[in-house]
């Protein structure tokens, strides 16, 4: 039953006629499938050694093993969970924060004394915090409070936070002129809560389309900062690190130590992105060719 | 030229209070770290002496807009403290390592250019076909590659199976000296100083980690190039240049000169991608630039150059963005501030 009402949805049929889009969901499904199992049916511990060192691929090691004899396949089953929750965590602290920050700076940019400079504010902030080159300051960030998955975490979301406020914000500004805020206002809603009640839930559909593209990129964000040392700390089962991890054996020939996390990782962004790029699509129908 | 010189007044003015919010969130940085700051600017192995002196350097004891000020002073005459693990003035570490990755950023970003705009412009004159498609499937692949792995494919392809690539370590093979230094780039000071081995060497050097970043970053001035060439060939006036029978080339002309807005946008977004990629693939060819630094300064816990990192380079991307904004008024001088 549910299953056919799955089928008949717009959202389906528009999915299954784009290949791009099927294999974006697909990859994901995999993916949290994987974040939450994955350990579990790993066929060999993640952090232990599971034969001898840089073994090719084979039946028994279907990726080989890395210098420390652990079993590549087994880690790259283990990564999501990892990799998938500092961009999960990340992207939705972002997106709230982003939003929040968004709708305000968005709500009251045409108000009064106070409204406008705290919009203001807001922007000159963003723009600041953008300045930076993104992985110099993630790297600066996770540097300084200390490599943790926390820190990863935090440092990810601040660094996002523009993006999400800059999409909402353009959103919030183009809603807030139409009769049905100006209803809200005149029956007596105050200024907080016509923005957040009547015009946040009008403006967020920019954010939530950019919401997978994010995740997409802070995984590759993750992997990057694991893979110079600042990221997560080693032996965690992380793409990244298992990337730095074969780094050395790739230049003597040993081609399979990085070459199967590095393929996993860039599935995982490519299926994010096309699935992100595809439901912008879905949901603006004047953009459907 | 007065309204040129009007909007360059007013756009310079624009950048000097970002510059000093640059500055604040800088400073405030290093109050991340746990405890006493002056313990871990020190470094590891300070003597009491040394933490006493980095303490007072710092003014840690003076009220925090006291010691903004002071950090203000001491960054305008290029002191940036010193790194404990080279032992050196941050300031000349950097000097020694910033050409090496200006090199390969501005190379990569030239390259893209050259490369970019031309197979945009191409796709977009003749839609369908092969190109299209090629097109099409990279520009979806390329922004999902992580860099540091392309460049770690491209070292077992081509220095690994085919030997056409010397080992990527560093900016010079072994047996070769330095060319005498004039902007401590090595392929433009051999080049200029006609040091021919040295040139040589460098270029072969600099094929595979400016491969990388032009694989994974080059597609955002296709993309653009090929979007905003596609969209003028759509507009009115084009459709009005076919009609009074110019000539395709025309045609394309005039579309491409109306199309590089957006495109050097996204040049100056290149730029700000690539300081970050630049990071990874100094790591992985043991390249020696500013990226390299960053990153053997957070494995450290050499805190000094990292301050002095971040901040040059958020103040290089405010540069970059301002020369953005000038070439986009004299290319469109519609846009005002």
């Amino acid at each position: 039953m549910t299953m056919h009402r799955i089928l008949q949805s717009d959202f389906w049929r528009f999915a299954h006629l784009r290949p791009a889009m099927m294999f974006g969901l697909v990859v994901i499904i995999v993916d949290l499938f994987l974040a939450v199992l994955g350990p579990a049916i790993a066929p060999f511990p993640v952090e232990a050694p599971a034969g001898a060192s840089l073994r090719p691929p084979s039946a028994l090691h279907w990726f080989g093993t890395d210098v420390s004899g652990l079993d590549i396949f087994s880690r790259v089953l283990a990564a999501p969970r990892i990799d998938l929750t500092i961009a999960l965590v990340s992207t939705i602290i972002a997106f709230i924060a982003g939003v929040a920050l968004g709708v305000v700076s968005g709500f009251f940019a045409e108000g009064d004394r106070t409204g406008r400079l705290a919009s203001g504010l807001i922007m000159r902030t963003a723009d600041v915090v953008q300045a930076f080159p993104m992985f110099v300051f993630a790297l600066a960030l996770v540097g300084l409070s200390g490599p943790s998955i926390k820190n990863v975490i935090i440092a990810l979301a601040f660094l996002n936070i523009p993006f999400f406020l800059r999409l909402t914000r353009a959103s919030v500004l183009q809603v807030r002129s139409r009769t049905f805020v100006e209803a809200a206002l005149c029956a007596g809603n105050s200024p907080i809560r016509t923005a957040f009640v009547h015009v946040m839930p009008n403006s967020l559909a920019p954010a939530l389309v950019h919401f997978s593209t994010t995740i997409g990129f802070s995984i590759l964000l993750t992997a990057g900062l694991s893979f110079v040392g600042a990221g997560v700390p080693p032996p965690t089962p992380e793409l990244g690190l298992m990337i730095r991890s074969g780094a050395q054996n790739m230049m003597t020939g040993q081609w399979w130590t990085a070459l199967f996390p590095g393929l996993s990782l860039a599935l995982t962004v490519l299926a994010f992105s096309l699935f992100g790029d595809n439901l912008r699509v879905f949901l603006d129908p004047t953009n459907r060719r | 030229m007065r309204r040129f010189v009007l909007f360059f007044c007013k756009r310079l003015l624009f950048i000097v209070p970002q510059l000093f919010a640059v500055s604040v969130i800088v400073f405030f940085l290093i109050r991340l770290l746990p405890g006493d700051p002056s313990y871990m600017l020190a470094g590891p192995y300070a003597s009491p002496d040394r933490i006493a002196e980095v303490r007072k350097s710092l003014g840690l004891d003076e009220p925090i807009l006291v010691q903004y000020i002071h950090y203000l002073e001491r960054i305008a005459v290029g002191d940036f403290g010193t790194s404990w693990r080279t032992s050196q003035p941050v300031l000349t570490d950097i000097e020694q390592r910033l050409p090496a990755t200006l090199e390969l950023v501005v190379g990569a970003v030239v390259l893209s250019v050259v490369i970019g705009i031309p197979v945009g412009v191409a796709v977009a004159a003749k839609r369908g076909g092969a190109l299209e498609r090629g097109v099409f499937f990279y520009g979806m692949l390329a922004g999902s590659l992580p860099d540091f792995w392309v460049g770690l494919l491209l070292i077992l392809i081509f220095f690994f199976f085919l030997g056409w690539a010397p080992a990527p370590v560093g900016q010079l093979g072994f047996a070769v000296f330095a060319p005498d230094r004039i902007t401590g780039a090595y392929v433009v000071d051999s080049f200029l100083t006609g040091d021919w081995p040295a040139f040589a060497s460098a270029l072969g050097h600099l094929v595979l980690p400016l491969a990388t970043l032009v694989i994974v970053y080059m597609p955002l001035v296709l993309k653009t190039a090929r979007s905003a060439m596609e969209e003028m060939l759509d507009s009115g006036f084009v459709l009005q240049a076919r009609a009074n029978g110019l000539s395709r080339r025309m045609q394309l002309r005039y579309a491409l000169r109306n199309a590089l807005p957006p495109v050097v946008t996204v040049i100056g977004i290149e730029f700000w991608f690539l300081l970050g990629g630049a990071v990874l693939v100094e790591t992985i060819f043991a390249w020696g630039g500013l990226g390299q630094y960053a990153v053997e300064s957070v494995v450290n816990s050499d805190y000094a150059p990292l301050q002095a990192i971040v901040l040059i380079t958020a103040i290089f991307t405010s540069l970059v963005f301002l020369a953005v904004d000038i070439l986009y008024y004299l290319i469109d001088p519609r846009i005002g501030v």
